[in-house]
């Protein structure tokens, strides 16, 4: 289980940040030197469930899932995943979560297998359960052809298959997905899709940020609209349909935006 | 900790770049860049050596043993011509129809008993010109028999006296070092200028690639999510630019060290070998143990400024300054009356670059290099120190 509350982050303004920004133009999250980036943000997402986290661009997703994944320290707010308080003990807590996002890479110099076992090795596997857990990803992924070959000679599929088996090759408790389809083709996007259902299946929480909302239809349990940087839907997938009143995904997300902004 | 250096090690050791600064510039590209600069000076030496210069002489009448010298001598083809005075000559050197001219004023003759002044005109601004130096030989010749016909003339005969009357007091150098102590200063002033950047340059390339390049291509937001502590990865990553830069270090001394054993079949250099070679096991581990911490602080400096820095670009945008503010202690260490003492044992990088001259003169004191060890591990700990709390910045990290 994810629980996330009062989640709030800022960021200090750079001074060529404020270069050349009119009023008219200034985010309403600047504040002074400060960049209020996440100004409140709570979801939550029960075992087996997928999580779609929706926003426009900017509006503190990435912040969010940041300091989901422990990169980034909430100012305020708690996250708590699995019993473990990942603001208390972020070290606990990564070994409960795997992390994948669109702009994530691989080591280019490292094979795929290299690269797999690594991460393991990190995660304080070794031996037999090494060995063990990347054969069964590496069937389970279709990995076997191009097991050997540097990342930097993988495709761009191969590269996907090679980060999604890095991500859960510790048997993660949770799994938070940044943008994991942008820029992918068909065939690759597949993939993503069909190894979210596999985690579903297996009863593993998933929150995943993402701009397709066809993704969200044939995926999600639950959405979270953030905006500005506060939560301003957080619910099943009904009642976003119904708060967003049309059944169509992309009106609904629209009038919960425009709803949100006229408030 | 370990995972992370070896999973680096095994990384750097793939890259061609990194093998290229870390493995073939110390081994072979200072040697073919030393012997190709070598080859051409040697060539452009042998070629002012044969070169014939075209020279004229005004007032040849007045020294003619002089002027039959000059007219035998390999490098010098006397031209006949008809040059009245100086202003000729330098129109005809401009003209490049001369290379030399000589104005005689006078006869030096033992009558007389007046200095005269002969003027070489020619164009000083090549690189090597042995123009002069012949001329200067032709002359000393000459001026030698003048005298001794001035001195007979006086009745002065024996050779003895008359080495008194043109020098009545002659200084003779009786120098105390020995020949390590006098190649040491020698070499001591080269060395930390070779060895000190090549310190830095191992480091420089492999801190932007697990600085900067991992961040460019986004596998440091992926290890930080590991359950191993910032603090141990930036570790993992300090011990590597740390043995990179100690292998350039080394590779450069054995690669010196190697290529001087094969000039010694083509140059005479059995002086400065015979002195070198009482540098002892000791000395050659104190100055690796110099050299270690000031490794350490190259390291733990790149590394943060790689850390800092968005992309592989802005991270070698930083370096550039750097390895020209690293030279600055070493030029600090070459300055006049410029010595290895308490004090300047302090001084980064300039102590290092002192303690190495003095190890190769083979006067170091066991206090000072302690001294100079010491201060540098104490000031690579902060340097260190600083850049863990750096890595440990999310301003730093998520820029």
């Amino acid at each position: 289980m994810i629980s996330v509350n009062g989640l709030k982050k800022k960021f200090k303004l750079t001074k060529d940040h404020k270069k050349g920004i009119t009023e008219a133009q200034q985010d309403p999250r600047e504040e002074k030197d400060y960049f209020h980036s996440v100004r409140d943000v709570h979801f939550h997402c029960e075992q087996g469930e997928v999580l779609g986290l929706l926003g426009p661009n900017g509006a503190g997703k990435t912040t969010t899932l940041r300091m989901l994944s422990t990169a980034l320290k909430p100012d305020e707010g708690s996250i708590e995943v699995g019993g473990v308080d990942l603001v208390k003990k972020p070290l606990a807590g990564r070994k409960a979560i795997g992390f994948l996002s669109g702009s994530t890479g691989l080591y280019g110099r490292l094979t795929a297998k290299e690269n797999v076992e690594y991460f393991a090795k990190l995660h304080g596997m070794k031996g037999a359960e090494l060995k063990q857990r990347c054969d069964e990803l590496f069937t389970l992924l279709d990995m076997h052809s191009f097991l050997d070959k540097r990342a930097d000679n993988l495709s761009t599929g191969m590269k996907q298959k090679t980060n999604i088996a890095r991500a859960v090759v510790h048997r993660p408790k949770v799994v938070i997905l940044d943008e994991p389809t942008t820029g992918l083709d068909i065939m690759t996007t597949q993939t993503v899709i069909n190894f979210i259902k596999g985690l579903k299946e297996q009863g593993t929480p998933v929150v995943f940020s993402t701009h397709h909302l066809d993704e969200v239809a044939l995926l999600c349990d639950r959405v979270t609209v953030i905006d500005q940087g506060l939560t301003c839907f957080d619910g099943t997938l009904a009642a976003f349909k119904e708060q967003g009143h049309s059944e169509e995904l992309n009106q609904a997300f629209m009038n919960i935006l425009e709803g949100h902004r006229h408030v | 900790m370990f995972e992370v250096f070896l999973k680096e090690i095994k990384e750097l050791l793939r890259d061609r770049k990194t093998l290229m600064f870390i493995v073939a510039l110390p081994l072979l590209i200072f040697p073919v860049i030393f012997a190709v600069v070598g080859y051409m000076m040697a060539m452009a030496n042998l070629e002012a050596e044969q070169e014939v210069h075209k020279v004229y002489i005004i007032g040849a009448e007045a020294a003619p043993e002089f002027t039959e010298s000059v007219k035998y001598h390999k490098n010098f083809e006397l031209v006949t011509a008809n040059y009245a005075n100086k202003n000729d000559i330098i129109q005809a050197i401009q003209n490049e129809e001369l290379d030399v001219g000589i104005v005689i004023e006078a006869k030096a003759q033992p009558e007389s008993r007046e200095q005269t002044t002969w003027q070489v005109i020619y164009n000083d601004s090549a690189r090597i010109n042995y123009l002069f130096i012949y001329i200067e030989e032709l002359k000393e010749q000459y001026q030698s028999k003048v005298q001794t016909l001035s001195f007979n003339a006086l009745g002065v005969t024996k050779e003895s006296e008359m080495e008194f009357l043109i020098s009545p007091i002659k200084l003779e150098k009786v120098d105390t070092a020995d020949a390590r102590e006098s190649w040491g200063e020698k070499i001591g002033v080269l060395l930390p200028y070779l060895l000190i950047p090549i310190v830095l340059t191992g480091a420089v390339y492999p801190a932007i690639d697990l600085g900067a390049g991992e961040k460019e291509r986004g596998t440091l937001e992926t290890l930080l999510l590991t359950p191993i502590s910032r603090t141990n990865i930036v570790l993992g990553k300090f011990l590597t630019v740390l043995s990179a830069s100690l292998a350039t270090a080394s590779l450069s001394i054995l690669s010196m060290g190697l290529w001087l054993f094969v000039a010694r079949t083509f140059v005479n250099v059995s002086e400065f070998t015979v002195a070198l070679s009482h540098i002892t096991f000791v000395e050659l581990l104190a100055m690796l143990s110099l050299l270690i911490p000031l490794a350490a602080m190259f390291s733990s400096i790149v590394l943060s400024i790689s850390i800092y820095a968005r992309t592989f670009k802005e991270a070698q945008n930083y370096m550039g300054p750097l390895s020209m503010l690293v030279f600055i202690p070493v030029m600090i260490s070459v300055m006049p009356n410029m010595e290895l003492t308490y004090k300047t044992a302090f001084i980064p990088v300039t102590n290092v670059a002192l303690a190495i001259k003095e190890l190769l003169k083979g006067t170091s004191e066991i206090g000072i290099l302690a001294v100079i060890v010491g201060s540098s591990i104490l000031l690579a700990v902060g340097l260190l120190a600083f850049c863990v709390r750096w890595f440990n910045q999310e301003k730093v990290l998520f820029r």
